[in-house]
């Protein structure tokens, strides 16, 4: 932990020496809204030069929230960050010549074309004439948008606005990229599309975070990530050093008519169990043999007269990872507040 | 300055390749401009002292010119900017949030200048002569082109304070009752005493007194000085406002 400031309510603390070295770093960073609205609580992180570093977390998590104040957009309430090695609050015009961003709402002009729009980011970035002209020329071709270059952007797909925005992220060649959930409600080929771009842009030696609830895309294209809920950051490491804690394997047992329960209570003291985790209508159990502990469980189940509905086994995913630290999935299977954890 | 440049021709285009947004805007004038001619011109026949010779359309005409460049369009286009999510662009790239503001009001002065001509060229058909001719007539788009970009320092104050596409529309709802409130159908001594005080003291007055001398009196330079200073008065004022805004915009 580098932090050795004190942070107070409301308090911006500069942070550019204690944090300095890290591609992004960020204390105890808070941000409180109007009616005491917490939507980032507290969040701690460091990025290193050269890293795709995931925000995973569900809609309202606090993702956003922590990206616009990484970017300079949003101060914090409370705590420090910086980006590049520059406080994000003390030096923020400096943190702005040295970032690229594209945030989750598309921000383009519908009234300018893809080639004006990209001109005119080059000369906002102090790139100029013909160095603008060839720049803007090269991330057409870059994002494949060389033949839509001169329609008017509001002519474009959703996929297309993506990756206009992503090349208008990247005029100035920044050395951190900020991606707000770059892929949301694109089709899955426009996503690989984007997926590629990232991995490019990685490859050249900028630094990507991006935020995503797309378990998928933070699984393959992050080298770590961080898992965001409610503002805190519940869990984080590279997504094999996530999924690999969980345990060994996961059999998943769908319970009929919801007596989830007794489902529990016969399962419970199974041989090789590390953790059940209980959900709606289904049971999670952790376990070190997967396959060898399916004839038991049937067993159970069958002794108790309890009717289960499917039964599979599999190896731990992200979303294991969410239910773990958060009780409930991402991908929407369950309510919040629906779900509880029972250690074995 | 550069960014300046860069973001009026920007919002010059916009107008350019958006002549909806505009062309709304010169229906008000030019429809009252004819109306007002039609309804007083035997009430007002050029004989009228106040008239010194001309038809009714000189004495209206500074009020149109002044209603056709006092519009929201900018300020809409700023909160529709706002809704689309560029403007989070513009603020995070390594410019003043400044040059925001006047980007936009830059393109006011290209519009102002453009309807502004329109519209003197209207009254001119419908008989308007300009005293101070072709001189006066440039100084009177310029300085109505100014009262545009100094009143669309309220629409971007209102866009920015509101975030509200609706607000923003209704904000020029204002201009009437400031121009209204005027010596706009008749002169001052011709109003009465309240109408007298009221549009005496509204700056909005002097504007279309400076207006209206150079196309009736000639050449008054007090009059032009006064006009110039209420739209330097103005811009300050509600420019001022809009850069705080926009400075302290999510601070």
């Amino acid at each position: 932990m580098l932090d050795t400031s004190e942070n107070l309510e409301g308090t911006h603390i500069p942070a550019t020496d204690q944090l300095a070295g890290a591609a992004i770093a960020a204390r105890s960073l808070r941000r409180t809204f109007k009616g005491g609205i917490e939507a980032v609580r507290d969040i701690d992180l460091t990025v290193s030069a050269g890293e795709v570093f995931g925000f995973l977390g569900p809609n309202g998590a606090g993702k956003t929230t922590t990206v616009r104040m990484l970017c300079t957009l949003l101060p914090p309430t409370a705590g420090s960050a910086t980006v590049a090695g520059l406080d994000v609050v003390a030096d923020a015009a400096e943190v702005r010549r040295r970032i690229g961003v594209a945030l989750q709402e598309i921000g383009l002009d519908p009234v300018q074309t893809g080639r004006e729009l990209l001109e005119l980011q080059c000369g906002l970035y102090g790139v100029t004439g013909q160095r603008a002209r060839a720049r803007t020329h090269e991330l057409l071709e870059l994002v494949g948008l060389t033949e839509a270059a001169d329609r008017r952007t509001k002519t474009y797909s959703g996929g297309m606005k993506r990756r206009l925005d992503l090349a208008s992220a990247l005029v100035h060649s920044p050395g951190v990229l900020f991606l707000d959930e770059p892929t949301n409600g694109l089709d899955p080929a426009s996503r690989l599309t984007i997926w590629d771009e990232v991995r490019r842009i990685n490859a050249g030696g900028a630094t990507v975070f991006l935020t995503t609830q797309y378990l998928e895309e933070a699984d393959k294209l992050c080298d770590r990530l961080a898992i965001i809920d409610d503002g805190r950051i519940v869990a984080e490491g590279t997504p094999e050093q996530l999924k690999a804690e969980m345990g060994h394997d996961v059999v998943s047992v769908s319970v009929e008519g919801g007596n989830v329960a007794a489902t529990e209570a016969a399962l419970a003291g199974l041989p090789g169990l590390e953790r059940v985790v209980a959900e709606a209508d289904a049971l999670a159990l952790y376990v070190q043999d997967g396959a060898g502990s399916v004839a038991e469980i049937v067993r159970r189940l069958e002794r108790d007269q309890i009717r289960a509905g499917a039964i599979s086994v599999a190896r731990p995913t992200l979303d294991d990872v969410f239910l773990k630290a958060t009780g409930r999935r991402l991908e929407g299977q369950q309510q919040p507040g629906q779900a509880t954890e029972v250690k074995s | 300055m550069t960014e300046v440049l860069l973001l009026g021709r920007r919002a010059t285009r916009e107008i350019i390749r958006y002549p909806e947004a505009t062309i709304p805007t010169l229906f008000i004038p030019l429809f009252f401009l004819v109306v007002n001619i039609g309804q007083v011109s035997k009430t007002f026949p050029s004989s009228t002292p106040f008239l010194k010779g001309q038809g009714y359309v000189a004495f209206q005409l500074p009020v149109s010119l002044m209603f056709a460049v006092a519009t929201a369009t900018s300020g809409l286009a700023l909160v529709t900017e706002i809704d689309l999510g560029y403007f989070d662009k513009l603020l995070v790239a390594p410019i003043r949030r400044s040059s925001i503001i006047f980007g936009r009001l830059t393109a006011d002065l290209a519009r102002g200048i453009a309807t502004s001509t329109l519209v003197l060229v209207v009254g001119i058909a419908l008989g308007a002569r300009i005293e101070t001719g072709i001189a006066g007539a440039i100084v009177i788009v310029l300085l109505s082109a100014l009262f545009g970009v100094a009143y669309a320092g309220f629409g971007l104050l209102v866009a920015l304070r509101t975030r509200n596409v609706q607000a923003t529309q209704s904000s020029f709802l204002l201009f009437f009752p400031l121009l209204f409130l005027t010596p706009n159908f008749v002169p001052f001594d011709r109003l009465s005493p309240l109408m007298e005080t009221l549009a005496r003291i509204n700056p909005v007055s002097y504007v279309i007194v400076g207006l209206r001398s150079l196309v009736i009196d000639g050449w008054e330079l007090d009059k032009i000085v006064v006009a110039l200073l209420v739209i330097v008065a103005m811009g300050i004022v509600l420019t001022g406002l809009s850069l705080r805004v926009i400075a302290t915009y999510d601070r």
